[in-house]
């Protein structure tokens, strides 16, 4: 019995150290392999990427050369060499949209876009992609994210640089409110820089906001007084809001200045002289209220002649074709009122008189333009006129 | 019939036969702690040699084909075609074992060489599926590299001196520690290994094949990096009437699988028909046409093609050429496969799959706009659908595609078109390609297929009513003496149920009782007639009867449970499992035999 435990416990002795060689052998099979494969990878993955940087700079080369297909080929390539590479999958997705592969290169940015949302390139480049597609609410929605989100580099520039496409894209699709709001933005996180004002300016403008348009032509202005497309902006914004002493100040320095650049190709547009000899005829024509008083009632006398005379130009051009309209009638009263024959003694003496007068004037002017069409010459110039009636106040 | 070398292995055997029953005497506890720790080395090592064997092909893929294999390049036609030849020679002269795709081979070693793989066998497995694949042949790596984790597996587990059984259930093991990380998706691995290898859920290799899938895969993914094999494209279904596109999908992956397997099925036994010599020129042969369809243009379905699916899934191809990718890809595995040059069908699958998802993605966005799906959903599902029709593993491959995806919003249309596909498949090629390759190689391997669908019968099936007396063990002999002579014919009736007072019981012969009853009248005529009474007052049948009890039966249980105890009983009572000892009917040998040979008619 004490032999056969002895036995037993040998056994077992020699089962353990058997169990403990081959775990111990196994062990370092395991360690040996495990290096060989670490040291075999570490070799096969340099080699993989200097494949796919060798493809990649071939892709590269091919987007600069204009060779978009050549580079998908390059840069899928270089992918399968390097796969998830960021910057070899942005520039295939971008070298798909060159192509005109439009779908795919959307569908490769949305996959890029699902690891990194918040990438404005990759937003920006979506939003670009949508727009081709003409999925308008889309592309705004990426034209948001990108401006929200991480650039590499100088993120605050490419921010209101994606804020100024934004607004360019919101005004070509008549969202000029939100195009406005976009610009106020940039204006106000933009620096007190030339260009940027006077882009933010036109595209102001452009939305139809003419009144900020105006305090950012002024503020290009007054960095810099003699910028010219910064005057004639302003000018015919002046022009167009009544402010027509302000509007013909800034239009002559404007070709004060194109003149004085001549030599460096500036040209002096004929709109802009057209708008100039407008501005200046309103000053001959305009009874402003600063004038003398005897001038004032000159110039009231001759604007209420030109009216007359549209007036019953106008009277006669409708009534033989079917009768006079209710607003001619109204104007026919009042040409048969007193304000309609005042003579100069008695606007002379009353002011009251003289702006009935030219009320009656604007009046005619206003609704011959709507029955009869847009005047010309000095009536065209009574007619601004009439939509700025203060522009007579001092 | 010749016995095929090519997929029986045959163990060595060995000089001294472990002392398997002494070791169990000295450490009782030993295999199945063994078991495990060596389910993590063997996922450790496969992982290991799956990592290597992807680098080696993608080496030589680099070495033979060039960086960037383009059409129109002549190393195209003439590398698979050597390549070819040179597996052909390795094939027959030094690695006879290697050829196919390796899935038979596990299941053949595990169900017919107590899973013995030989080490010249992963080797080969190794060299020539890299040489095969990278060369350009239209092959996958992971059914490889499933045979080579089994082979690790079989090797190291032969080490430590195992029992018959536990040597058995390693192949299994390493089989998923190769497949996982030869696909980086550990879930998927285990499901298909219990799908198609074993073919049932087993307590006891679950726990190791998890271990060792899950240490392949962190091996795998040391290396590789975690993520996945293809860029997942933005899956989402936000209309639930675009399941009918998928529907479709399911249909057209039905009907692709069918064409793929009867390619399969009726090109491979004719090659292995073909004399020896041509035999050996077979893998050129097709090399060469393989490589033609590359020349000529279709570069992509070279190779296991995961670029080419990446591709697919993020809109790169027009419907039109991913429909004539899908077709060549059959054609070209079809040659590869059916030359016997080794390598897998996991990754033409996929690809085939992936073309034709990508494919009805493309058609459907382009006729139905409004679809919200993006292509490579499609893709992803189609990946699914011809994994579940072509390599009938529809568990599998649901999973696969929720584990590749990482979306658990694309269940429903993979659900759908998977069944769809997989029940077109089933009905029309009833069985499947893997059985199929077994049967040309004259063995007969268990159905996976079958086994998951055997309906089991249950006691119920056999069970019938009550017709026995009943007796109850609580009255004495005399009561049940008389009991039993209200029974005018109790000579025809051969067992007796005994209700006993712990709600247990007793099935007794009719001989028992009556030899109860002549004990008593014995022990009656020998002592005073006051004393009989005593004796049966005092003791109760069940008393007399012993402690024995017939087995607790239940009507839900496997008809098999009963069978061991028909040798001790004549007839087994089943009872509720609501209300303790009431019979719901009774069983006898006759009656489950009966039973069975009625379920074999069918």
């Amino acid at each position: 019995m004490t032999l056969q435990t002895e036995d037993y416990s040998s056994l077992k002795r020699r089962l353990i150290l058997r169990d403990s060689l081959t775990f111990l052998s196994l062990v370092l099979i395991t360690v040996v392999l495990f290096l060989i494969t670490f040291f075999l990878f570490r070799s096969f993955a340099s080699h993989r990427l200097e494949l796919g940087q060798r493809w990649s700079a071939r892709g590269q080369a091919a987007i600069n050369s204009s060779h978009p297909d050549q580079a998908i080929v390059a840069l899928r390539t270089a992918l399968s060499y390097v796969p998830g590479q960021r910057s070899y999958e942005l520039l295939l997705a971008q070298a798909l949209g060159d192509a005109g592969y439009t779908e795919e290169s959307y569908n490769y940015f949305l996959g890029l876009w699902e690891t990194e949302p918040g990438n404005g390139f990759i937003n920006l480049r979506l939003a670009h992609l949508a727009a081709k597609k003409s999925d308008v609410q889309t592309a705004v929605n990426y034209y948001r994210a990108s401006i929200y989100g991480t650039w590499e580099g100088d993120g605050v520039l490419r921010r209101r640089d994606v804020r100024l496409e934004l607004a360019q894209y919101l005004i070509a699709h008549h969202e000029l409110s939100n195009a406005r709001t976009e610009l106020l933005i940039a204006g106000g996180n933009a620096p007190d820089d030339v260009p940027v004002s006077l882009t933010i300016a036109q595209l102001l403008e452009q939305a139809n906001a003419p009144h900020d348009a105006l305090n950012y032509y002024h503020k290009v202005l007054a960095l810099e007084p003699k910028n010219p497309t910064a005057l004639e902006s302003a000018a015919r914004l002046e022009y167009d809001s009544g402010h027509f002493d302000d509007a013909h100040r800034l239009m002559e320095q404007a070709m004060h200045e194109r003149e004085a650049a001549t030599s460096n190709q500036e040209t002096i547009y004929p709109s802009d002289k057209e708008m100039l000899d407008e501005s200046t005829r309103i000053f001959a024509l305009a009874p402003l209220k600063k004038l003398p008083n005897n001038e004032r009632v000159t110039r009231i006398l001759q604007a209420r002649a030109l009216a007359k005379k549209r007036f019953d130009a106008c009277s006669a051009q409708v009534s033989t074709a079917s009768g006079l309209p209710t607003p001619l009638q109204d104007l026919t009263t009042k040409w048969g009122s007193k304000d309609a024959t005042s003579n100069r003694v008695v606007l002379l003496n009353d002011p009251t008189q003289q702006d009935a007068t030219m009320q009656l004037v604007f009046d005619t002017e206003t609704q011959t333009s709507k029955i009869c069409g847009a005047p010309t010459g000095d009536d065209a110039l009574l007619l601004q006129l009439a939509k700025f009636p203060k522009a007579m106040e001092p | 019939m010749e016995t095929n070398p090519t997929i029986v292995e045959t163990e060595p055997v060995a000089a001294s036969t472990p002392r398997e029953d002494m070791i169990a005497r000295i450490a009782p506890g030993r295999e199945e702690r063994v078991f495990l720790v060596l389910s993590i080395f063997i996922g450790v090592i496969s992982g290991l040699l799956v990592v290597s064997f992807r680098m080696a092909i993608e080496w030589l893929s680099v070495l033979l084909l060039g960086s960037s294999p383009n059409p129109h390049q002549p190393r195209l036609l003439y590398i698979p075609a050597a390549a070819g030849l040179v597996i052909a020679l390795f094939t027959r002269y030094v690695f006879p074992n290697v050829r196919g795709s390796g899935i038979n081979q596990t299941k053949a070693a595990l169900y017919i060489n107590n899973g013995y793989i030989s080490f010249r066998t992963v080797i080969g497995k190794f060299l020539l599926s890299a040489l095969a694949i990278g060369s350009g042949h239209s092959l996958g790596p992971e059914d490889p590299s499933l045979q080579i984790g089994a082979g690790v597996a079989s090797l190291i587990s032969r080490r430590f001196g195992m029992s018959k059984e536990r040597l058995r259930i390693f192949a299994p093991i390493g089989a998923a520690a190769g497949l996982a990380a030869a696909f980086n998706a550990p879930i998927s691995a285990i499901l298909f290994v219990i799908e198609e290898v074993i073919g049932q859920w087993s307590a006891a290799v679950l726990g190791s094949i998890v271990l060792s899938a899950v240490a392949s895969v962190v091996v795998a993914r040391s290396f590789w990096g975690t993520q996945p094999m293809f860029r997942i494209p933005v899956v989402d279904l936000r209309d639930s009437r675009e399941l009918l596109a998928y529907a479709a999908l399911g249909v057209v992956g039905g009907f692709a699988s069918l064409l793929f397997a009867r390619c399969l099925s009726y090109l491979r036994p004719k090659l292995r028909s073909q004399p020896q010599w041509s035999q050996l020129l077979q893998p050129a042969a097709a090399g060469l046409l393989v490589g033609a369809i590359g020349y000529f243009g279709l570069v992509q379905v070279m190779g296991a093609g995961y670029e080419a699916i990446d591709q697919a899934m993020h809109a790169q191809f027009a419907w039109k050429m991913l429909l004539l990718l899908a077709l060549f890809k059959i054609i070209a595995t079809t040659l590869s496969f059916s030359s016997g040059t080794p390598g897998g069908m996991f990754a033409p699958t996929l690809f085939i799959g992936a073309m034709l998802g990508a494919a009805v993605g493309t058609f459907e966005k382009i006729y139905f706009p409004h679809l919200t799906g993006t292509i490579g959903s499609y893709a992803l599902v189609g990946m699914g659908v011809l994994f579940a029709a072509f390599l009938r593993a529809p568990l599998t491959s649901v999973f696969m595609v929720l584990e590749v995806s990482g979306n658990y919003s694309i269940v429903l249309p993979v659900i759908l078109a998977n069944a769809i596909a997989y029940l077109i498949s089933r009905t029309l090629q009833p069985v499947p390609i893997l059985e199929q390759f077994t049967h040309q190689d004259g063995l007969d391997l268990p159905s996976m297929e079958e086994l998951r669908e055997e309906s089991n019968l249950h006691l119920e099936d056999a069970m019938q009513p009550v017709t026995v007396p009943v007796l109850q063990g609580s009255e004495t002999i005399a009561d049940t003496l008389l009991s039993l002579a209200q029974y005018e014919d109790l000579k025809s009736i051969p067992v007796i149920l005994v209700h006993c007072l712990d709600g247990l019981w007793y099935a007794a012969k009719r001989e028992e009782l009556e030899a109860l009853g002549e004990m008593i009248d014995n022990a009656a005529s020998q002592i005073e007639p006051n004393s009989e009474k005593v004796l049966g007052e005092s003791a109760t049948l069940a008393e007399h009867l012993g402690p024995e009890r017939t087995p607790i039966l239940f009507p839900d249980l496997p008809l098999s449970s009963a069978l061991p105890h028909f040798q001790r009983w004549p007839l087994l009572p089943i009872t509720n499992r609501a209300m303790r000892g009431s019979l719901e009917g009774t069983i006898t040998l006759q009656e489950v035999l009966n039973r069975y040979q009625k379920h074999n008619q069918h």
